[in-house]
């Protein structure tokens, strides 16, 4: 009787945790796919030869997909390139892509700076001061479409970086945006312009860049688990994980729209392309350099990961800026360095900013990169001149106990500090000249200003 | 996780892995047991008449961008929300017994006149006033669904060449990380749903003329300086009709609307998945969650890089504009989803605007983008009517989806499989049952967390007669307004395959078979939920 009645026990818990099993078998199945197919995307999108990123390119190589080869779509497509007629995935006016043909490959590692140093600061072309009305105005615009969401909770979380009074961050990137549309205006003297709303519409422009620089900030803190931005906690402690996310999709949105209304499609196709590049820079982060990459393959593709990250969004949008107001190729061009030259030296800098500011003076945590794994231009300058001590801590992300230390101390026995400041000052210089073209006014002075003040800062 | 150590070494075991295999293989690779399509397809010829004066004023450059004008701005956003008119406000969401209301006439829904496209000119429809019921039932007076051709036959090898499609991301030199993928990201719908029915709408667009449509009688448009009249917005300066649609740059740009929607749904998808901290900390799993996070953040964001790259090179601002809109709405869907007041959890209303929000937003917009892509203007009666047709299609499949969590699963697990409940959501047959008994109301405003809460809800449920009924009856309503509203674009074989595709939902949803053997598209599209 005793055995019967623990058989059919036996049967009866077994069918329960079947079911249990099955259930969450479906589960676990279903997780590890969902995590096996986006890391798979993500390899996908980490190779830098990827059809992904084909045709976004830079360098300004249409690549049209592979499948439609036939002899007479490539004839076809040929001549319609040179018509000006555009293939459905081919970048807006590619003539102007190849005159700004931009491989990305030159990064002037063995220039050295010239030594000229800013000139005295005049009030009336202080960057900030000129810019500082057209700030608070940008705030409030940008908070007043953002409290317009249907939801309060989205609202107040998409609006976190740019809440009344708030510091709201440097806002670097709309004050080049704004300097450069007026410089170039006056440079012009063009009486006759493409379009009679055409500083409105500049200034929508570096609103639209500062949400995009926002929205990536939150996905990005998610990304790093950061605790705080710009002096305060960050928003995905505050809101949650999602919540952040979702308010970084929102803001998107939102600047694609008014990029949208902007009624200019190269400046679409610009602007987009930073939101790619952002992911570009922020993939290849992820994935780390190479294993066995030599100390200038590493440099460089540190140096190509901060274009991706920081200059691009200042390039394109000072691209866009010039291209609203219609000015011909070589402004264009020269706005377009100019934004990258200084993003540029704007990364270098905040990365010695890292090592020698400390947690007062800036609104992040010294030695976060160290911390977090990332190997940035002091740590590889160090690198090459004691390359058997810490490339092994490089490529083990600086995991081991002890490794931060010893790597702060290689930094400051090697003077790569120094180096990296030379790398920025080049930059700037590089950036100044970029600008050079421009009739002299008191915004052209704010910009190089500007640029000095990049390399010169303390936050 | 499941602890190895404990799985007995009898043969249940390997049963069990081969079951949970099983399901995820007729998942996706959905038997196509169909039958042809029988009726010889319905060509006309169209002659092309001189008919409409367009934005040919800025003929000169082919590649003109379309501009949105400033009167459409001032007309289709409001002075505080800046956006374009979420499109529940235009057409009806409840029908009239449950206190839905036919909406205003707004300038976003003016043109719904079903005589406008059915010109004498043309082949009298055989379709007129035709309803989704006449093809239910098997009297001899009924239709047969098998005379309209099948959708996903039409456009199978249009698809094929779009290579950014999701599933050719995942590489396919691992089969088995291909069909995971295809069953994460297309569990509901299987086959590519969004894109068939973009390509679908592309080509009934095509068949229909653009009309002509102007303030005081004549047709003010002039894009290059913006005076264009709003309602000419976003029209473009091309030419196709149904003869050399396919394969134009029209046609291109319109798959490729597809894959952009397809690329904007994943992402919404995967973003959807990032967990919070408080589901990172449970289980002791925090280390792989995070992970997962980083994952899930960055690929959902190089997914929406890359639509908006995509989207730029449509070359139409209108088009951008109303994706971008899409992609808000998903947003405020999912929040709507993660925080709403616990009373408004009880309403129909509400949820029926968060299944817009979710699911339809994206369709009814993709629908209209079709549209303008296809050179109709934004105030249309075709652009409204896809539009329309969109939201309707998009609600109906939503209320069949969540029928089918609690019905489908049954089949195979031997009891229903309830992830709506699971995640805190009250969908169309609970909150028909809480109508009906109001001891459900605090478990939905508590979203089922209490222990047996589900258990209960369920019984309650069962208990119900009118509940899953009423359900049934709110997505043929929606799937009778879906073909009311594409029945006003003149025929063409792409129309009448989105009407089947339209029947096969309310197949599912009513679970019915047609002579013990389903209408091979409604097999199609019907899959288990996780």
């Amino acid at each position: 009787m005793n055995a019967t009645r623990t058989q059919i026990t036996g049967r009866i818990f077994r069918k329960m945790w079947q079911e249990r099993t099955l259930a969450s078998m479906a589960n676990f199945v279903t997780d590890s796919i969902k995590d096996a197919v986006k890391s798979s995307i993500l390899e996908e999108a980490s190779r830098p030869d990827s059809k992904l990123w084909s045709a976004a390119d830079s360098d300004g190589q249409t690549k049209p997909y592979a499948d439609l080869k036939s002899d007479k779509e490539t004839i076809t497509m040929k001549n319609s390139l040179m018509t000006g007629y555009n293939h459905v995935n081919s970048p807006i006016s590619p003539a102007r892509l190849l005159m700004l043909h931009d491989p990305l490959d030159e990064w002037y590692l063995d220039s050295k700076p010239s030594g000229l140093s800013a000139p005295p600061l005049k009030p009336e072309s202080d960057p900030f001061l000129l810019s500082k009305d057209d700030m608070k105005t940008l705030s409030q615009s940008i908070r007043s479409d953002l409290i317009g969401s249907d939801h309060p909770v989205l609202s107040k979380a998409a609006a976190y970086f740019f809440e009344e009074g708030q510091d709201g961050g440097k806002k670097v990137r709309p004050m080049m945006v704004l300097l450069l549309s007026r410089a170039m205006k006056i440079h012009t003297k063009q009486n006759s312009v493409v379009r009679p709303d055409l500083f409105q519409a500049q200034r929508r422009l570096a609103e639209i860049s500062e949400m995009i620089h926002t929205a990536s900030l939150f996905h990005d803190d998610v990304i790093d688990g950061a605790d705080t931005r710009r002096g305060a906690p960050a928003v995905h402690k505050v809101f949650g994980n999602k919540m952040a996310i979702l308010a970084g999709d929102y803001l998107l949105a939102r600047a694609s729209i008014f990029l949208a209304r902007l009624r200019d499609v190269e400046v679409v196709e610009t602007m987009s392309t930073i939101i790619e590049h952002l992911v570009r820079g922020e993939v290849m982060q992820m994935k780390g350099s190479d294993v066995g990459a030599t100390e200038n393959e590493r440099m460089i593709q540190y140096l190509r990961k901060n274009f991706y990250k920081t200059a691009s969004l200042m390039a394109n949008s000072c691209k866009s800026a010039a291209i609203l107001g219609g000015y011909n190729d070589s402004i264009v061009g020269a706005a377009y360095r100019y934004g990258k030259h200084l993003g540029i030296a704007f990364q270098l800098v905040d990365d010695v900013l890292d090592y020698e500011g400390s947690a007062s003076t800036m609104g992040k945590p010294a030695l976060s990169d160290l911390n977090a794994g990332l190997a940035t231009a002091p740590i590889l300058f160090a690198a090459e001149m004691y390359p058997e001590q810490l490339i092994p801590l490089i490529e083990r992300k600086f995991k081991y106990q002890g490794d931060v230390d010893v790597a702060v101390d290689y930094v400051k026995k090697s003077g790569a500090m120094k180096r990296t400041k030379d790398l920025a000052q080049v930059h700037v210089e590089i950036a100044i000249e970029s600008i050079a073209e421009l009739g002299p006014s008191i915004y052209k002075e704010a910009l190089v200003q500007l640029a000095h003040k990049v390399v010169d800062r303390t936050r | 996780m499941i602890n190895s150590k404990s799985i007995t070494r009898n043969t249940s075991s390997r049963k069990r892995y081969a079951l949970a295999a099983a399901i995820l293989a007729v998942n996706t690779v959905g038997p196509l047991t169909v039958s042809a399509f029988i009726l010889p397809s319905l060509q006309h010829q169209r002659q092309r008449t001189n008919h409409v004066m367009r934005a040919t004023a800025v003929a000169a450059k082919p590649s003109s961008p379309v501009v949105v004008s400033n009167n459409a701005e001032e007309l289709s956003h409001s002075e505080t929300t800046l956006r374009l008119k979420p499109s529940f406000d235009l057409f009806q969401l409840l029908t009239e017994e449950e206190g839905g209301i036919i909406p205003p006439t707004t300038t976003g829904n003016t043109h719904r006149d079903s005589t406008v496209l059915h010109t004498s000119s043309q082949p009298t429809d055989t379709l007129k006033d035709v309803k989704l019921a006449d093809y239910i039932g098997k009297g001899k007076d009924s239709r047969k669904i098998e005379s309209l051709p099948d959708p996903f036959k039409m456009v199978e090898k249009e698809l094929k060449p779009f290579a950014d499609s999701i599933s050719e991301l995942v590489s396919s030199d691992q089969p088995i990380l291909s069909m995971a993928a295809k069953h994460f990201f297309e569990k509901r719908h299987g086959k590519r749903f969004r894109p068939v029915i973009v390509q679908l709408v592309a080509k009934a667009v095509a068949a229909a003329e653009p009309e002509q449509i102007g303030v005081n009688g004549a047709a003010s448009h002039s894009v290059a300086d913006g005076t264009a009249n709003w309602a000419w917005s976003g029209a473009s300066d091309v030419d196709v009709n149904s003869a050399n649609h396919q394969g134009s740059d029209v046609w291109r740009k319109q798959a490729q609307l597809g894959q952009i929607v397809e690329m904007i749904h994943v992402a919404s998808l995967i973003h959807d998945d990032v967990l919070d901290e408080a589901d990172t900390r449970r289980g002791g799993e925090s280390v792989h969650k995070l992970y997962s996070n980083k994952v899930a953040v960055l690929a959902g964001d190089y997914l929406l890089a890359r639509a908006s790259v995509l989207l730029a090179r449509l070359e139409n601002t209108s088009v951008v504009q109303i994706m971008a809109t899409a992609l808000e709405s998903l947003v405020s869907g999912e929040i709507m989803q993660l925080k709403s007041p616990p009373k408004s959890l009880l309403q129909m209303e509400t949820y029926l605007r968060k299944s817009y929000y979710k699911t339809a937003s994206l369709i009814c917009y993709a629908c209209r983008s079709t549209a303008l892509l296809g050179g109709h203007s934004y105030s249309s009666t075709v652009a409204t009517a896809c539009e329309e047709f969109g939201f309707h299609m998009g609600l109906a499949f939503q209320i069949q989806d969540d029928i089918l969590d609690f019905t489908a699963a049954e089949n195979v697990l031997g009891k229903p499989a309830l992830a709506d409940m699971d995640l805190g959501l009250s969908t169309a047959p609970i909150l028909y049952a809480t109508q009906e008994y109001k001891e459900l109301r605090p478990l939905v405003m508590r979203r089922f967390k209490d222990k047996g809460d589900k258990q209960t809800a369920l019984e309650y449920l069962y208990k119900s007669p009118t509940a899953m009924n009423k359900a049934r009856a709110l997505a043929l309503f929606h799937a009778e307004k879906a073909v009311q509203a594409i029945l006003r674009l003149p025929q063409s074989e792409a129309r009448d395959a989105l009407i089947r595709l339209t029947h096969a939902i309310k197949d599912i949803a009513m679970c019915k078979r047609t002579n013990g053997q389903k209408d091979g598209v409604a097999t199609e599209l019907k899959t288990k939920r996780r």
